[in-house]
């Protein structure tokens, strides 16, 4: 029987807006978390001083397999539920405090007696659902011994691995860990796959071959997802908390097996191994208890209605202007255009009609109108023979514009047909693909079914793009139909990262030509002629916000940053 | 008062003497002498309160501490630092200062040369730029050479303080 995906993508579900009580009623609605796999006992009938760097003595008595009370500090002691897995000598266990919106996952080396304490809570965010956390290094003080000089620690050391992973439940993911700050998830089971989504991460080395990683996914659910990993053996111990799209409660334990899908790129100094963060001219996080940098793209990008942004359309249309962050490494303007007339077929039975002016100017109608429109337009030469360019449709009642790639080697036409306004934001872009043939004087037609199609050959490649000196991004084609995209901190490693929705078409070998449309965030549709030839793209982006419409250049050079074999994940399940 | 041309020539003479004074002082102290080291060394005085005063001005503008900044002027209002900048630093031991201290010892000039750290923003913002500034990143940043001419001004209690930090034309 088919999988029940959810309606809609984890970036458009409306998660309830809890309130404090709310959570705490779901929260003692359960004893301990539940777990597909057998517990353990290795904790039963133990005691535990857990020894924190700035932060709380936690005082642990396991009164049996299920049970514990744990007093904190010189506080009173309260009784728990909790579960516990062990991987070798490593210890996960995780409990709620009985009454709070409060928990802790604690992993505690057995060996060295290290131990990383993850204090969690609801309710430490304007949207009480996101899980908050707190994470503490120390120790298990034992009796006569001397407290350790080392400790758990950030890391480095797994970024840009990538995993697929499969819980004792049956869920499975690809998780790839790109940068320092972020991660890349992407629901193969409860979402099908489509897209990946991005949440602030935690990366804490125990050892060389074992990490602890967790995510909170922040601006969606706010669950939380902390695990235990080996790499060499890709299996894993964890924890889920948080409330699903149905306000369900989420806390269970889970034990994972998985597939080692590669390893990316590090910019980092070679010797960096992570143990700060690089955070430019800011000021590490605020001292507050739980901060963390966490990328929350609706914040600056305000939701407009269509009213809204017909209004500033109407006052604004910026047309490549050259003043843009995002074309300081931008290819010279193609002059092959210029003088030209064509007409470019669609296979939807749309035609356009072109007469190219200049090299900045051109005129355009459909077949069988007979007025001409005139337009901006910039173009650019990728590859010989192959240009884009892409212009406004004035006059068309979405704001509509095209990028446009045409082979004129080969006739061939892909068209993405940018829309503004969606069910969701006013000034969100929507976008079409169209494929068709190029028509003018002297062009040999192409075969009569031959196209350009959509690709997966981009799917699971990491690229970074320098656009100016101090701007550059890593894109990750995260799956067939997503991409994200990541900033680098100021020593190289990756930073903050989001994704979107994304379709890749084959130019030529070595050429694609992409698009992403930043959903959710601030609605632009990003559309790129990659030539990993040259290594460099052209592009254009369209959007729009309270400063009107826009169509602007973008030009990067690029550096191949690694693969993750993923491609057999994404085949298609029935 | 700021000292003039004429006035620096003065000083270096004074310099001058100082590094010759071992030499001198091997001959007999007559009073004359006496008040001539009392001024080279009152002279050396200044120099190394100025070449201070540069270190903490240097020290605060890399601190972004502002308040600290302001306590070095004559005249807090004056405590501005160029926009962009984000951090200065002497060039060398600060050995090629020309410092100049007027006859009175109201008031320097010096002209030195620093290295200055600059970040300019990138604009205009887009998603990438935006997620950059989130992260302490989203400038250009460059290092130049440049030379100041600053002024000083002594205070009745002696201490040195800043009275203006500019770029030589």
């Amino acid at each position: 029987m088919p999988t029940r995906y959810p309606r809609e993508q984890m970036h458009r579900i409306k998660y309830t807006k809890l309130a404090p009580e709310q959570i705490v009623s779901k929260l003692s609605a359960v004893n301990a978390p539940t777990s597909a796999s057998p517990l353990s006992t290795v904790l039963s009938g133990k005691s535990m001083k857990i020894v924190l760097d700035n932060g709380p003595v936690l005082n642990y008595r396991f009164t049996d397999p299920g049970h514990l009370s744990l007093a904190e500090g010189a506080g009173a002691a309260v009784q728990a539920g909790y579960g516990a897995l062990t991987l070798d000598r490593l210890v996960l266990f995780t409990h709620l405090v009985p009454k709070t919106e409060r928990g802790f996952t604690v992993v505690v080396d057995q060996d060295t007696n290290l131990a990383t304490v993850f204090e969690v809570w609801f309710s430490g965010y304007q949207d009480n659902r996101e899980v908050q956390r707190q994470v503490y290094y120390g120790y298990v003080e034992t009796a006569g011994g001397q407290a350790p000089a080392e400790r758990h620690a950030i890391t480095n050391r797994i970024e840009g691995k990538g995993f697929y992973w499969k819980q004792d439940n049956g869920v499975e993911t690809l998780e790839f860990y790109p940068t320092v700050l972020y991660s890349n998830f992407v629901e193969l089971t409860r979402f099908g796959g489509e897209l990946s989504f991005c949440a602030p991460s935690d990366y804490i080395k125990i050892s060389d071959d074992k990490y602890i990683y967790s995510r909170v996914e922040a601006e969606f659910s706010g669950t939380m997802t902390t695990y235990v990993l080996d790499p060499n053996r890709v299996e894993q111990i964890g924890i889920r908390l948080g409330f699903d799209d149905a306000d369900a409660l989420e806390y269970y334990l889970f034990r994972g097996r998985g597939e080692w899908v590669g390893q990316i790129a590090q910019f980092e100094p070679f010797g960096d191994v992570g143990t700060t963060q690089a955070q430019g001219n800011r000021a590490a996080p605020a001292a507050g208890k739980g901060a963390r940098q966490v990328y929350r793209p609706l914040k600056t990008n305000p939701i407009m209605t269509r009213a809204q942004v017909d209004a500033a359309v109407a006052q604004t249309k910026t047309l490549f202007a050259p003043n843009n962050a995002m074309a300081g490494n931008k290819g010279p303007t193609s002059t092959f255009l210029a003088g030209k007339e064509l007409t470019l077929r669609y296979d939807n039975g749309q035609a356009y009609n072109y007469q190219f002016v200049d090299v900045g100017r051109l005129r355009w109608r459909r077949e069988g109108d007979t007025t001409w429109r005139d337009e901006r337009y910039e173009s650019w030469e990728s590859a010989p023979g192959v240009i884009m360019f892409g212009h406004l449709l004035g006059g068309a009642p979405d704001h509509d514009a095209f990028s446009i790639v045409a082979d004129f080697e080969h006739a061939l036409v892909t068209t993405l047909h940018g829309t503004m306004g969606t069910p969701y934001m006013g000034n969100e872009s929507a976008v079409k693909t169209l494929f068709g043939v190029v028509e003018m004087k002297g062009l040999t037609p192409p075969p009569k079914y031959r196209r350009h199609q959509f690709t997966d050959e981009l799917v699971g490649r990491a690229m970074t793009w320098n656009y100016q000196q101090g701007l550059t991004s890593m894109h990750l084609y995260s799956t067939p139909h997503s991409l994200s995209w990541i900033i680098f901190l100021g020593n190289g490693a990756g930073g903050l990262e989001w994704s979107g929705p994304a379709s890749y078409v084959k130019i030529r070998d070595e050429l694609y030509f992409a698009y992403w449309l930043e959903e959710a965030c601030n609605g632009t549709l990003g559309t790129i002629l990659i030539n990993m030839r040259t290594m460099r793209n052209c592009g254009i982006d369209y959007g729009a916000g309270p400063k009107g419409l826009r169509l602007s250049i973008v030009g990067a050079y690029a550096r191949h940053a690694g693969r993750f074999n993923t491609l057999k994940y994404f085949s298609a399940k029935l | 008062m700021v000292t003039n041309r004429s006035t620096r020539r003065s000083f270096i003479s004074v310099a001058g003497a100082a590094l010759s004074a071992p030499l001198m002082a091997a001959g007999a102290a007559l009073p004359a002498e006496a008040d001539d080291a009392k001024a080279r060394l009152a002279a050396l005085e200044d120099k190394d309160a100025i070449h201070a005063l540069n270190q903490l001005y240097a020290r605060h503008v890399n601190a972004g501490a502002h308040e600290e900044l302001s306590a070095l002027f004559a005249d807090p209002a004056d405590a501005r630092v160029e926009a962009g900048v984000r951090g200065i630093a002497p060039d060398g031991f600060g050995e090629q200062d020309e410092i100049e201290i007027a006859t009175d010892r109201r008031s320097a000039v010096a002209r030195v040369r620093w290295t200055v750290y600059t970040e300019a923003a990138i604009g205009p913002s887009c998603t990438l730029v935006e997620m950059a500034r989130l992260q302490g990143e989203g400038v250009l940043r460059s290092t130049e050479s440049a030379l100041f001419e600053n002024r000083y001004v002594r205070r009745d209690d002696g201490r040195w303080m800043i009275g203006a930090i500019e770029r030589a034309s």
